[in-house]
């Protein structure tokens, strides 16, 4: 037996629905908690970790990105466990090892941790960027190495210059699945849709920290959790009834990703859906199923949904469909249906708000924006009220009356954009 | 795999409980098979119509998951299956899912000691969740306890008033720990007859009906008055609008029936008078008594219709099959379900 973490599933829905309804919704909280990061017999998962710095011409301009940018992977470094295998790869218009020196990785002990410092210390900043060549690389190295869960770190202070987003998406496609990534745009001139594109194909998180100094945390607690993460490849398995049409799966908390178009088909009935890796974490899952319409009285079973990591079922969750025709049961709305419902127009608002913005189309991204405003008011989502507040001036949160902020930083309009798919849960839920 | 009559969940082969819901396994022969126990064995015997359908009722599939949905369609397993026959010789019973309900929401039991038979009818109220779930776990629990307290001398209305508790008890429990607003609950009906007299107890509008032998109607009764009435009639007054004013002879308008049936007393976790209203009937002559759900009674302009019915077959069996039939050549717009009982009852049971 595993002394992993156990799981625990919930489900909110309304399974009560009208005479002819056939769109059932729910959401489903996996809840791990103890356990030590252990897999299967009890010993200590397998982890292996790239960091692909970038050493861009422009990280020497203010000279505290590369400096930090430093200190940030040597904190990486240090807080990586004895015996991960790791390697750090400088990132221009080509990707680099910088250490180990040949492509592979090496087992982290006292002296290759100080090996590897030493190198990073000696970093210099010049060339361009390619993001597509420093994730290739790292899948490489990862290809050579048995690792139960492989990790990488990116970070860029700029835009892809040196590629086309189609080579982007190609290396995506190959990387999928291999390993996880988390991305991070330092300074003010990173892309927030190239990060969260990345971060969404290979399961991370996207963020940006303006202020480089705010590197060393982010890498280290970075690190921190993936040494933490106990089960390597985890997966919503979804049964669903004949006749039925899976409409969308969606992470929903902590940030939104559809995983709708990522299913693996396991049999005519149930697909597969990766998570990636899994600590002691919670997460949200916006299901929502169309079956066949009941007569009053009927009963379902509309999806059942269990976590999967290897062939071991980790929590199973049912969702129902109970046709009636009482009114006062079938018109209620679950508020975590609702509330997650928002959550993702919301995200929506401010992507196609800036992107309209971008477009220099005042008319479509007033209207985007100021709703975004108006649906990060009534959900109390504070941290998105404030990012939008910095990209337009706000007449009237609560009916969505903003007008567009004549000059606006760069990096604000990008943080709104990387930060758009971060989600809350709802209040006093 | 087996599993729970009540709550479907998959029991192991040798379980006393059911892990999920509590309840009794080892009850009588509440089993799918519907063996009766051997008579050398034990002097009780009952039988009831609990046991997971065979096929799923939305799309015929054979293949549940643990949680009792079709792994096809994911439609909830019913209860019980859409047709039953149970037959004691003596009493017996019909049950039929109907023409237009898509599963059978009635449940009955039977059971017979020496000298005395035991018949329990429910009926699901379709409103409630789970109807087959309630009625199911109500006609278990009633007959089990129906025949524990005959058995240990009790007095029949005694009787009956704990197999209604038992009944209420167990009908509450399929609710589970969250009930809702609209808990599982059906109607109940429930039949002692021994040899010197017949004692029904109900809740809801699942009727009784005395149906006497031809020979006793032309005959007069050797009985001084308060004779039994000669003629078929209803035992029990429904628990609605409707069936008290009818019982005090007042004449309903059609156009109010409707709203005036609705249930005012049930079995369930949200009932608060569950109390059996009771009706004996002492040495009446031969015949037969009828329990039946209201997918019967709705098609029948007059008890004497019912007895005629009846009539033709000489057992109960055939007799109890007829009934059900008329109601599905009437529309069989609702779950039917008909028990007779001969009267009186054989002093051996063999």
């Amino acid at each position: 037996m595993s002394d992993g973490p156990t799981f625990q599933a919930e489900v909110y829905q309304n399974q009560y629905l009208p005479a002819d309804a056939t769109v059932v919704d729910a959401v489903i909280t996996i809840s791990a908690s103890g356990g030590p990061a252990t897999g299967a017999g009890g010993t200590a998962q397998s982890a292996a970790q790239v960091i692909m710095v970038d050493c861009s011409g422009s990280m020497a301009s203010p000279s505290t990105k590369i400096s930090e940018a430093k200190r940030a992977t040597a904190a990486a470094i240090d807080t990586l466990r004895d015996g991960v295998a790791f390697a750090v790869i400088a990132g221009r218009a080509d990707a680099d090892m910088v250490y180990p020196p040949q492509a592979q990785l090496v087992p982290a002990s006292p002296q290759t941790r100080a090996e590897a410092k030493a190198a990073v210390n000696r970093l210099i900043a010049s060339g361009g960027t390619a993001i597509g060549r420093w994730l290739t690389l790292a899948n490489v190295l990862f290809a050579g190495n048995p690792a139960q869960f492989k990790h990488a770190i990116l970070l860029t202070d700029g835009r892809n210059q040196h590629e086309t987003p189609a080579q982007l998406a190609e290396v995506l496609r190959a990387c999928e699945g291999r390993f996880i990534c988390d991305s991070r745009g330092v300074g003010a001139d990173w892309s927030g849709s190239e990060l969260r594109t990345v971060a969404s194909a290979l399961l991370g998180t996207a963020d940006g920290l303006p202020d480089p100094a705010g590197l060393v945390d982010d890498f280290r607690s970075m690190t921190e959790a993936a040494m933490g993460k106990s089960l390597a490849e985890v997966s919503l398995r979804l049964w669903t009834p004949a006749g039925s049409t899976t409409r969308f799966v969606k992470q929903v908390f902590p940030h939104m990703e559809d995983l709708t178009a990522r299913r693996t088909d396991v049999s005519p009935r149930i697909g597969e859906y990766p998570l990636g890796a899994w600590g002691s974490e919670s997460r949200d899952y916006h299901v929502q199923v169309e079956v066949p319409a009941g007569a009053v009285g009927e009963e379902r079973l509309a999806a059942r949904a269990s976590l999967v990591g290897g062939d071991q079922v980790l929590s199973q969750s049912l969702i129902l469909a109970v046709w009636t025709d009482d009114t006062a049961l079938s018109t209620k709305i679950n508020p975590r249906v609702a509330h997650y419902t928002g959550q993702a127009e919301l995200a929506q608002a401010i992507q196609e708000g800036l992107a309209a913005r971008e477009a220099g189309d005042v008319e479509t991204a007033t209207s985007k924006l100021g709703r975004a405003v108006a649906l990060a008011e009534a959900s109390g989502h504070e941290d998105t009220a404030k990012l939008l507040a910095r990209v337009v001036d706000v007449v009237d949160a609560r009916t969505g009356t903003v007008r567009l902020k004549a000059k606006v930083a760069g990096v604000d309009a990008e943080l709104a954009n990387v930060r758009s798919v971060k989600t809350i849960r709802v209040k006093n839920g | 795999m087996k599993s729970c009559p009540q709550c479907t969940e998959p029991v192991g082969e040798g379980d006393r409980f059911c892990e999920a819901c509590g309840r009794e396994l080892s009850w009588g022969a509440a089993e799918p098979s519907r063996e009766l126990a051997g008579a050398s064995a034990s002097d009780a015997q009952w039988v009831s119509s609990t046991g997971s359908a065979p096929s799923c009722s939305g799309c015929g599939g054979t293949d549940f998951g643990p949680e009792g949905y079709c792994d096809t369609c994911g439609q909830r397993r019913a209860s019980g299956p859409d047709h039953t026959e149970l037959d004691l010789g003596e009493l017996a019973g019909v049950s039929d899912r109907g023409r237009r309900h898509h599963r059978n929401e009635d449940a009955l039991a039977l059971g017979r000691l020496p000298g005395t038979a035991m018949a329990v009818v429910c009926d699901g109220v379709s409103s409630s969740s789970r109807p087959d779930a309630a009625s199911h776990a109500a006609v278990d629990a009633a007959m089990a306890s129906l025949v524990e307290a005959l058995r240990g001398g009790a007095q029949p209305a005694a009787a009956i008033g704990g197999a209604t508790r038992a009944a209420q008890a167990a009908v509450a429990l399929v609710a589970g720990p969250n009930p809702g607003g609209n808990p599982p609950s059906c109607t109940f009906v429930c039949a002692v007859s021994a040899v010197d007299a017949i004692v029904v107890g109900w809740v809801g509008d699942s009727r009784a009906y005395w149906l006497p032998a031809p020979a006793a109607q032309a005959e007069p009764q050797c009985l001084p008055a308060p004779a039994v009435r000669a003629e078929p009639h209803c035992l029990t007054i429904d628990d609605s609008l409707a069936g008290q004013l009818a019982a005090a002879g007042v004449e309903m308008p059609a156009v109010a029936r409707g709203a005036a049936s609705a249930l005012v007393r049930w079995l369930g976790a949200d009932a608060t008078d569950t109390a059996p209203r009771l009706c004996t009937l002492t040495a009446p002559g031969p015949g037969r008594l009828l329990l039946c759900t209201d997918g019967l009674s709705r098609y029948a302009t007059s008890p004497a219709d019912l007895a005629e019915l009846a009539r033709p077959a000489t057992t109960p069996l055939p007799a109890a099959e007829a009934l059900v039939r008329h109601a599905l050549d009437c529309g069989g717009a609702d779950n039917v379900t008909a028990v007779l009982i001969n009267f009186p009852p054989l002093e051996e049971s063999r």
